[in-house]
């Protein structure tokens, strides 16, 4: 069993009359890179505020590391919520040498991650003369100062070219290979399923899922199929794994039934003496996946 | 507590607003206060051309032990620049949301606040120190005969002092907190006075001396006013007091408690 360093237990916060996040119960686990998924105004800023200790929750509890959480514990958390913050009046590294200063982290690391986020070169130039990419590069240098245990990003790719999105989404792919453990909140689906690997998904504050990214499409199989064969279409259906069949651009796809994969679909073929020219497995997308959840629980809530 | 102290002083020392402010504090503070005899002669100096003669030496302005409570009294007419300069500070942290930043850092918010507090004491302490210098340098020039038991007499002003520099800085720093806004918190600092003044003659229209005229003192900045009271009557042979008020102090201890305790208590309840 991994470790447990977040554990947030009936996580309630009311502004008035509005219920931003409403008895949220999760765990994450060391290693995880996991995504936070919902569209905006689903609470997930509010959560992650009353996890870092700036948004005092209205009710529930949630603890790090199995501890009740203090000012010490967020020492140990990098994090960044909805913007990147800094005294624009400072450079980017006399930024980062009061961040170090306030989680008493070694400064020494700092030139190590300007180097991470490709910013040494602009380190003594004025924060506010910082172009958005450079300051969300900054924010994600200021989180990696103190070399965490865990970082949280929320919407670290918002407002920024693709260019810059790649950029981002690449420094996260690094920081996620050395073993830390990521907390990520994104209104995006692609984002969430390229860089986590376990994932939530929020709405109207309220936790509409939770699991492991790769399981998503588990038996949900989706197998693209195209032969010189002109009775194609007869001989996929008498397939026992088809669920159901469709016709695109000239490929069959095929919606396999739970436990049924390609190599059945292919030896079926094979013994019927067809040679397939094209073979493809396809995952049902997260997106997908979403839209279902987000469905299915409106559904169930209108019933 | 010091670790607090450096880690505001990193968000200061490198703004330049803080060395403009700060300097303009201390460059007028200190010319005011040692230049005064050298302006009262130019003044009696002006005077004799028109046949008046003042014997500037009758007035013991910067003799011991007069020149504590002169100097000290003028010198409160300063805090004012310096507060605005504790408003800035605050208030930037709200307007840039660094404060945010700072707690998900790893701050607590009563770090948070003690680190502010902390900056006052030291700009209060640098205050005092300054005007402790330039008292002694020119009582020394210009004190006549000096004799060292009166060297002494009043030098508790100084903690007086102190006290008002730093109770008006704590209001200073809760007001920022509570409005947020610099423009603002600056223009009700500055009317601070004036609206406690027409609080108090409608409080107390029809009972001007009468039985509570005596709870003016408990005002908060009427009771910073009172801690070094205005000492010039006396050369017009009046009597003045020349001695610090325990009262006072006391009155002025429980405002400065008061002014960080609803600061720092503003800052626990609200979500940054
Ligand atoms: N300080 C606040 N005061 C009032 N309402 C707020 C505040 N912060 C967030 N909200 C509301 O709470 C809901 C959740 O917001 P947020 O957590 O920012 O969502 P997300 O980050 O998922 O986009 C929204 O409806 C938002 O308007
Ligand atoms: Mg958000």
């Amino acid at each position: 069993m991994m470790e447990t360093v977040l554990s947030i237990h009936k996580l309630t916060k009311n502004f008035g009359k509005l219920c931003a996040v409403n008895n949220l119960d999760l765990e994450v686990k060391r290693g995880q890179v996991f995504g936070m998924l919902g569209p905006n105004g689903s609470g997930k800023t509010t959560t992650l505020g009353m996890l870092m200790g700036v948004v005092n929750p209205t009710s529930g509890s949630f603890s790090w590391f199995g501890e009740q959480p203090t000012n010490l514990t967020r020492k140990k958390i990098g994090a960044v919520l909805e913007h990147p913050i800094f005294y624009p009046y400072l450079s980017g590294q006399k930024n980062l040498e009061l961040n170090a200063l306030i989680k008493g982290a070694n400064p020494n690391n700092i030139p190590k991650v300007l180097e991470l986020v490709e910013l040494a070169s602009r380190k003594d130039d004025k924060y506010k003369t910082y172009s958005l990419g450079m300051k969300q590069r900054l924010a994600i240098a200021s989180a990696l100062v103190s070399d965490p245990i865990i970082l949280i990003l929320d919407e670290p790719t918002n407002g920024l070219d693709p260019m810059g999105i790649a950029e981002i989404r690449e420094i996260i792919r690094k920081i996620a290979t050395d073993g830390k453990t990521i907390i990520l909140a994104s209104h995006l689906l692609d984002e969430v399923q390229k860089v986590c690997t376990h994932f939530a998904v929020l709405r109207r504050g309220e936790l509409m899922h939770c699991g492991p990214v790769d399981e998503v499409g588990k038996g949900e199989e989706i197998v693209e199929v195209q032969a010189y064969h002109d009775d194609l279409s007869i001989l996929l259906k008498e397939f026992i794994g088809s669920a159901s069949i469709k016709k695109e651009n000239g490929i069959f796809q095929v919606m396999m039934k739970d436990n049924f994969h390609s190599q059945d679909l292919n030896r079926f073929l094979f013994d019927k003496g067809i040679v397939v020219t094209h073979l493809a497995t396809k995952k049902k997308t997260l997106e997908k996946q979403f839209l279902e959840i987000l469905a299915d629980a409106s559904s169930t809530a209108l019933k | 507590m010091l670790h607090l102290l450096k880690i505001d002083l990193k968000k200061l020392t490198s703004y330049r607003t803080f060395w403009v402010i700060c300097g303009l504090y201390f460059l007028t503070l200190g010319f005011t206060t040692a230049s005064g005899m050298e302006i009262l002669k130019w003044i009696a100096s002006k005077g004799a051309e028109f046949g008046t003669s003042i014997n500037i030496n009758r007035i013991p302005l910067y003799h011991f032990p007069d020149i504590w409570q002169n100097l000290i009294w003028i010198s409160g007419l300063f805090k004012l620049i310096l507060s605005v300069m504790v408003v800035i500070s605050i208030t930037n942290e709200y307007q840039y949301r660094t404060v945010r930043q700072n707690i998900i850092d790893g701050m607590s918010r009563w770090e948070f606040i003690l680190s502010k507090i902390l900056t006052n004491v030291l700009l209060s302490l640098m205050s005092v120190g300054m005007i402790l210098l330039i008292s002694i340098i020119t009582g020394l020039i210009y004190t006549p005969e000096i004799e060292w038991t009166y060297f002494f007499t009043g030098m508790e002003f100084f903690l007086a002092y102190f006290l008002e520099v730093f109770a008006f800085l704590s209001y200073a720093l809760m007001l920022g907190i509570f409005i947020q806004r610099s423009g603002l918190t600056i223009v009700l600092l500055m009317l601070s006075h004036m609206i406690e003044a027409i609080i108090k003659l409608n409080l107390f229209r029809e009972s001007l001396n009468d039985s509570i005229g005596w709870m003016k003192q408990f005002f908060p900045l009427e009771s910073i006013t009172n801690l070094v009271p205005l000492p010039f009557a006396r050369y017009a042979f009046q009597e003045i007091q020349d001695h610090v008020s325990l009262i006072a102090v006391g009155i002025a201890v429980v405002w400065t408690f008061l002014f960080n305790y609803f600061a720092y208590q503003k800052l626990k309840r609200s979500d940054i």
